[in-house]
């Protein structure tokens, strides 16, 4: 078959949407036929399929205009075949040419698997030559059905082909795919069902309407997106888009599962249903928990008791709160979580309001005291790996991040890793006081009575309570045991360093101390703890991010009062209000696409693409890179050049530590390098540079990519941000770890080159119908494109390359916008 | 019975005699007091009584007025009408439960009065019979309970909290009061809990409320088993702990602002440009108008929640915005009786409200700022006898925080920082601090800072030894915290040292006087044994190594108070007599101070020589200090890192049972039940009915 007839081209992008005129002369661009001739005499009458070959004239397809053809009245018919839907009837004169294999097939389409995808690489070379090969026929059909086909291309002809038959197969065929992959597209999709004509809407609705009826998260998912891309509309056109009733509708809740799931739902849904048979749903029911952490209470040994109570409390906390589901009420999918995320948005607008740092610190921690009343509740976080219930925010963790007018914040929150945060039943509220039991074994003799006194009066009371017999027993038995400790409890059992007067009691001797060890152990102690930094009211999230990120989750869980189940997680997240971040979106689909397509093409650069969830036009949260400080933190902490903080931190030259350190650096500035010459990321100053506990750079604040600049000052003409502190990191310009670094981003960039498609795609079609400043002008495509170089041979390639490194080392730019920077906003 | 009352009844008294037609109640009353059963000719007798208007002053003065043979004739009518006003409490109609609520407060009243020297037990005969009191006391009981739990008005529910009240204060010695017996055995404790989570009725009756459990707690507290003790030690319910502290912070919190008015009326205008003018003389005088009457129910409320209830500390740093009354729009309710301050407890409540209101002037608090506020208030002047008890309690409230580790880990959390403005007395010779630059730190800050402040304010003849004592512990709890979890505070310790010599100094020149009625020498071992913490475990704690330098500076800059001190417990302890041990236990103690003295002063005074100084500079005394600790050998102590922990028993309980009697006058005093305008309730209820 023609699978061996590979005609070698090299590659060229398929998308031809903006021709540049160097790719005009592409044989693949096959003359667009006039839509007399390429509408055959059996389509004349089908409407759909002229305005197709209308718009082949002006925006030329991907696929040869025939080949399209036939592929599409294949396609079509067994659309029809499958679906007797009113819409393709009118095709059926055209129907005989090739209806054997898609009537064979037409029943497997569902079944069909889609494991082990390809290289794209060959993907690219079958279409490519089913371009060249006009004559064989179902072409396109055979790539559709073939397990090259992923979810990429069919974005892409999704968003290419005007012919609503491929439009709705690719429609079909999206189910087929799995969730994850599509989700990726999601932002994609969407754009492309709100923006786009009324026949690719039609072809993905049914696919996101059956996700949202399978899942809460995707339809909130879906409803904030659809929010947010629908904003760049005429406020007039976006009361009816189809977004907006989209939106509606999803919103409405009317996308419930259907069925007998829908009868369960109630059921599992009850947030205190008392069998919980997962970890997540252990609470403090699980009083038979090794490490109970109540174990020394009252409470524990009442526990029986405290179910009915705290039962009958949640149940007033629902009166009170719509937010907790109640178990009788039908339970309301979505609200919840949106109520979740609207008071982290609330709490963001009116910290804007406050003037100082300190006060919204003063004051965001105080109203995360409030929300922890109402967790646990079937609210989660969006940016997380994994499904869970959020059930407290330990709010005095929480800090204000560094903003002039807005009021980002970083909250850590505790999670409880569940199944399915649908059907897993929400975590039982455990007090926070319970957790004192764990700290204060020692006070328990300290209750107004002595122990004597206090047993006495347990096994005298005459019931007042049901159980009470069961817990008085319980507690004096503790209590008689932990007597003898009485005297001995405050004496020092943590610290090693000093001699404790225990010792001393013992021996009967007197122990002598030198003053010159005290002191000397101070300094030494001062010294050997690890590099904080030192708590600044005016930027509170320094120490707060400097702080190792283990450390600060066993700290965390250490005073949680859920920190004993072993399903608990620590997560965090920043609350962004008045930010949009749409950009960043994108940024961030950017750079997760090229660190696959690195990773498939086994080129190490690092890149660390962090997780954005859009709410709206304006709001959003994202998924704060841990264990990294700013430049700019570190610069003014530390009072160190880049090269002394990495040898303060990780130790000598030559040390291990120290080059791994500089290799993860140097791999990391390849990778950031070549993101921020293709998006060209502008506003690089230190605030927007992260530098992590390995030594990676990781850039933050994709606010100004593609075609804007900040304030359009024109700073920062060079390709990228390579200054001579980097440069001195990686062992000066005439080290080795420099031509690493070059080589790597020569690697990276032919890899990227290699895929730019799928790079290209998602920018796209995200532009569409778009006003994000990104895409300011109409060259943003155009100029993305030829980033990539592809004309280029791969010499010209090294010498792109030597040419951007030296520009950008040498710029003054660079130096001029930190300086810049440094007196209008304080950032060094 | 308060005279004016009696007086104002008497007054009533007479001008209705003038009358021709005596108020028909009244008729009914005296057939009451008659020997025969008001019933007897009258079958609706009790139905027609309670839809009558009470006339208290009446009622009271009439069993007042009863003497012992009569008792005897009409107990069984008393018996009756006390039997016949539980019942009416159960009526659906309002008045009548009004009424009769009202009667059983003028019962509960008038035969106390009457019988101030009876028994408990001949006062429940005369009421309710003894082989019936069992009875009607339940029913009693579960009557208010029904009422305070249900749907009634809120009114109504105000008056069981004022009778509840009348009867747990009747008596002088709450613990005296014997019918308190069934009130332990029917417990309220469940309805107060309901109170207090709810946030509307928490705003209208959570002072009551919160007053009354208090009470109940210090029933015969020591004698035998309180229920009250001990389910309120195991509440656990958020909401309900929660509330309690919010009734707390409000009446606190209104206590400071009155204050903080009073000193503001005070610093402005004529008055003070003349203060200054004259010179001291008016000091005096300001001072008296500056006593705001000090809350002591309210303050035994949080202590038995803070001591009792472990659970209750997570609420001292429940934060929430600063409540300013001021600014706060109080619907005026005029069911809600006066508190001992005269004002009604707002009823804005911020744990209701999600979206807390929006003003960027609102300074965030909780339980414990505006606890220690109030505190650096009470304590400036501690002569007058209930300041001085009330800063007893705060000092004690104080301690047990300090030995509470969850309390320890808030407020050493460096996450959690406040700015506390506390009041500092106005003294001659310092200036008032400027509030405004207080920077914000942890609340331990506070703490400590109020420890020394309150140190170098209180020097004087009439020494408060016992406030000394306390204060001087809490410190040390503090350090063995910060020690034993190696927490290096950023504090300016050297504060905290200049205060405790000169702590020692004023024990020193005052050494006659005071030993007439203190011992001394337990204060200066403590205050010594603080150095000892920082001498010995400074490595654990000490923020920087320079702040350890600094320690050795200050002890050998001021060196000729721990000399004098030494001297004098030497002297003591070698003579015979009561304080010989005592003073010896300070002489060892003192060991490390000395050789740290003994050490330096010869270094010191030989760099002075070698370089031709004659005055060294601190940072050349330091240097001094830093080259020479290799050759200094100090003994480990023992038992540096130990207290006693707090108790109240044996120790505290007769401060206590002074505190609770005083209480229960004062709460006496303010619950009549007249200000409680019947035409108010009568207009409420007459729309009901």
């Amino acid at each position: 078959m023609m699978e061996e007839a590979e005609p070698d081209i090299s590659p060229i992008p398929s998308d031809q949407n903006s021709p540049s005129p160097s790719l005009s002369s592409s044989p693949s661009l096959s003359l667009p036929s006039t839509p007399s001739s390429s509408c055959g005499p059996a389509q004349a009458a089908t409407p759909p399929l002229c305005v197709i070959s209308e718009g082949a004239s002006e925006l030329s397809l991907v696929i040869d205009a025939e080949v399209a053809q036939r592929a599409c009245q294949e396609v079509l018919q067994k659309v029809k075949l499958r679906q007797v839907e009113g819409d393709v009837t009118h095709l059926q004169n055209g129907a005989g040419l090739e209806a054997e294999p898609a009537a064979a097939k037409a029943s497997k389409i569902r079944e069909e698997d889609d494991h082990d995808a390809p290289a794209p690489g060959s993907v690219k070379n079958a279409r490519r030559r089913q371009r060249h090969n006009p004559s064989k026929q179902s072409w396109l059909l055979r790539l559709f059905e073939s397990k090259l086909f992923d979810v990429s291309m069919a974005i892409s002809y999704l968003h290419n082909s005007k012919e609503p038959g491929v439009q709705a197969y690719i429609g079909n065929r999206l189910f087929s795919f799995p969730h994850e992959d599509v989700d990726f597209y999601l932002p994609q999709l969407l754009n492309m069902y709100i923006h786009m004509d009324e026949d690719v809407g039609d072809a993905i609705k049914p696919y996101v309407v059956h996700r949202c009826r399978q899942s809460i998260s995707f339809s909130l998912q879906c409803a904030w997106l659809l929010g947010a891309y629908s904003s760049d509309m005429h406020i007039s056109t976006q009361r009816h888009s189809r977004g907006t009733k989209l939106r509606k509708l999803i919103l409405s809740d009317e996308l419930k599962p259907v069925g007998p799931r829908a009868r369960r739902d109630p059921l599992t849904l009850t947030p205190f249903c008392p069998t919980a048979a997962h970890g997540g749903g252990s609470g403090p029911l699980g009083g038979d928990h090794g490490l109970s952490p109540s174990k020394r209470t009252h409470q524990r040994s009442k526990s029986d008791a405290t179910v009915s109570i705290s039962l009958s409390s949640n149940l007033k906390r629902t009166a009170s709160n719509p937010k907790v589901e109640s178990s009788q009420d039908e339970p309301v999918r979505l609200a919840p979580q949106r109520e979740f995320i609207k008071s982290l948005m609330g709490i963001g607008k009116r910290l804007a309001t406050l003037p100082t740092k300190e006060q919204k610190t003063q004051r965001l921690i105080s109203e995360l005291s409030l929300l922890n009343h109402k967790l646990p509740a079937r609210v989660w976080l969006p940016t997380a790996a994994f499904d869970h219930h959020v059930v407290r925010v330990p709010h005095t963790q929480a800090v204000v991040l560094n903003s002039k007018d807005k009021a980002p914040y970083l909250i850590y929150v505790e999670v409880l890793e569940c199944e399915n945060f649908e059907t897993s039943s929400v975590p039982i509220r455990i007090p926070e006081n319970r957790i004192r039991s764990t700290r204060s074994v020692e006070n328990l003799p300290d209750c107004g009575m002595t122990a004597e006194q206090r047993a006495g009066s347990f096994s005298v009371v005459p019931n007042y309570d049901n159980d009470d017999e069961a817990w008085s027993v319980d507690d004096i038995g503790e209590l008689q045991v932990e007597l003898p400790e009485i005297h001995t409890n405050s004496c020092d059992n943590i610290s090693q360093f000093s001699v404790d007067s225990i010792t001393s009691l013992e021996s009967k001797e007197p122990v002598f101390i030198a003053a010159g060890d005290i002191r000397r152990r101070l300094s030494e102690q001062l010294a050997q703890a690890p590099t904080t930094f030192k708590r600044d009211p005016e930027d509170p999230s320094a120490v707060a991010l400097k702080e190792p990120w283990e450390e600060k989750v066993r700290r965390i869980r250490e005073g949680s009062p859920y920190g004993h189940l072993p399903t608990w997680r620590l997560l965090s997240v920043i609350v962004k209000c008045g930010d949009d971040l749409r950009q960043e979106l994108l940024a961030f689909q950017v750079l997760q696409q090229l660190k696959s397509i690195w990773e498939q093409e086994r080129v190490p650069l690092w890149i660390k693409p962090y997780k954005i969830l859009v709410l709206s036009a304006d709001s959003g949260m994202i998924e704060p890179v841990v264990n990294a400080v700013s430049l700019h933190q570190v610069k003014k902490q530390s009072q160190l050049s880049l090269l002394d903080y990495f040898l303060q931190e990780h130790g000598a030259p030559t040390t291990e530590a120290f080059l791994s350190a500089q290799r993860n650096f140097v791999q990391s500035c390849a990778g950031y390098s070549l993101i921020c010459y293709l998006l060209q990321v502008k506003d690089r100053h230190n605030g927007n540079i992260l530098l992590d506990a390995d030594g990676h750079i990781i850039h933050i604040d994709f606010g100004f990519i593609l075609s804007s600049s900040p304030k359009n000052l024109g700073f920062e003409t060079s390709a990228f941000k390579l200054t001579s502190e980097f440069v001195d990191v990686m062992g000066g310009p005439d080290g080795d770890m420099f031509n690493y670094y070059k080589m790597l981003m020569l690697q990276g960039l032919i890899a990227a080159r290699k895929h730019m498609d799928r790079v290209l795609q998602i920018v796209e079609i995200m532009q569409q119908g778009s006003q994000l400043p990104c895409f300011h002008g109409s060259s943003t495509m155009r100029g993305l494109k030829e980033r990539f170089h592809m004309s280029l041979t791969e010499e010209q390639v090294q010498l792109l390359i030597d040419q951007l490194v030296d520009g950008s080392m040498r710029s003054l730019t660079t130096k001029l916008y930190d300086g810049f920077q440094y007196l209008t906003n304080g950032i060094m | 019975m308060s005279q004016v009352e009696k007086k104002a009844g008497l007054l009533r008294r007479t001008s209705s005699s003038k009358k021709p037609l005596k108020e028909k109640v009244v008729l009914m009353y005296d057939e009451i007091f008659a020997k025969e059963d008001p019933a007897k000719n009258n079958p609706r007798f009790w139905d027609e009584l309670f839809l009558m208007k009470v006339n208290l002053e009446y009622l009271e003065s009439k069993l007042e007025s009863v003497d012992g043979e009569e008792v005897q004739r009409i107990q069984d009518n008393i018996n009756s009408l006390f039997h016949h006003c539980v019942q009416a409490l159960g009526e659906e109609h309002q008045i009548k439960v009004v009424n009769a609520l009202q009667t059983l407060c003028a019962l509960f009243r008038g035969v106390h009065q009457k019988n101030k020297s009876a028994s408990g037990f001949d006062i429940i005969n005369m009421l309710m019979g003894f082989d019936k009191a069992e009875q009607r006391m339940k029913d009693l009981m579960e009557r208010l309970d029904s009422l305070l739990c249900g749907d009634s008005s809120e009114s109504l529910k105000s008056l069981c909290l004022k009778l509840l009240l009348c009867l747990v204060t009747v008596t002088d010695n709450i613990s005296q009061n014997t019918i308190l017996e069934y009130v332990m055995i029917n417990s309220i404790f469940e309805a107060i809990l309901q109170i207090l989570s709810d946030v509307s009725s928490r705003g209208q009756h959570g002072y009551d409320a919160v007053v009354l459990l208090a009470l109940l707690v210090n029933y015969r507290k020591y004698e035998s088993v309180n229920p009250y003790i001990v389910k309120l030690s195991i509440v656990d319910d958020e909401p309900t702990l929660d509330g309690m502290g919010m009734v707390v912070h409000q009446a606190l919190t209104e206590y400071n602002r009155q204050y903080k008015d009073k000193e503001e009326e005070n610093q402005g205008g004529f008055f003070s440009t003349l203060t200054s003018m004259v010179g001291s003389m008016f000091i005096a005088d300001a001072d008296e108008k500056l006593s705001v009457q000090t809350n002591e129910a309210i303050l035994l409320a949080l202590y038995e929640a803070v001591h009792l209830n472990r659970n209750f500390i997570t609420v001292l740093a429940q934060s929430h915005p600063e409540i300013d009354i001021a600014v706060t729009p109080t619907t005026p309710t005029p069911t809600t009786p006066t508190t001992p301050l005269g004002t009604t407890p707002p009823s804005l409540d911020m744990m209701n409200n999600p979206e807390l209101p929006l003003d960027p002037n609102l300074q965030t608090s909780n339980l414990l700022i505006t606890f220690l506020k109030y505190a650096s208030i009470v304590m400036q002047d501690t002569k007058d006898e209930h300041r001085l008890n009330s800063a007893r309690l705060c000092l004690i409230i104080l301690t047990c925080i300090a030995e509470d580790q969850y309390a320890d880990a808030f407020l050493h959390d460096d996450n959690m920082n406040f700015r506390v403005n506390l009041h500092r007395m106005p003294m001659r010779h310092r200036k008032k601090a400027v509030d405004k630059n207080i920077p914000s730190r942890p609340l331990v800050c506070a703490v400590l800072d109020l420890m020394v402040e309150f140190i170098v304010t209180h020097m004087m003849k009439d020494f408060p030894m016992d406030l000394y004592l306390r204060c001087v512990q809490i410190i040390h709890k503090l350090l063995c915290y910060q020690k034993k979890c190696r927490i290096r505070l950023h504090y300016t310790w050297r504060e905290l040292w200049s205060a405790l010599i000169n702590l020692l100094k004023f024990l020193l020149s005052n050494e006659t006087t005071l030993l007439a009625k203190h011992n001394i020498f337990h204060l200066a071992l403590l205050v010594v044994n603080l150095f000892n913490m920082f001498i010995t475990y400074g490595d654990t704690f000490l923020p920087t190594s320079n702040s350890y330098d600094e320690l050795y500076y200050e002890i050998v800059r001021m060196h000729q108070v721990f000399d004098n001190l030494y001297c004098m417990v030497l002297r003591v302890s070698t003579n015979t007599g009561q304080w010989k041990e005592a003073a010896s236990k300070v002489t060892h103690a003192l060991v490390n101070v000395r050789a740290i003295i003994n050490h330096f002063n010869p270094k010191i005074e030989s760099y002075a020589a070698v370089n031709h100084i004659s005055q060294l500079s601190e940072e050349q005394v330091l240097e001094v200090v830093r080259s020479n600790y290799d050759t200094l050998t100090l003994k480990l102590q023992d038992g540096l890192d130990q207290f006693e922990r707090y108790s109240e028993q044996p120790k505290e309980a007769a401060f206590f049972k002074e505190l609770v009697r005083s209480i229960s006058l004062n709460v006496r005093k303010n619950v009549s039940l007249n200000t409680l305008s019947q035409d108010v309730l009568l207009k409420e209820f007459s729309t009901i009915s």
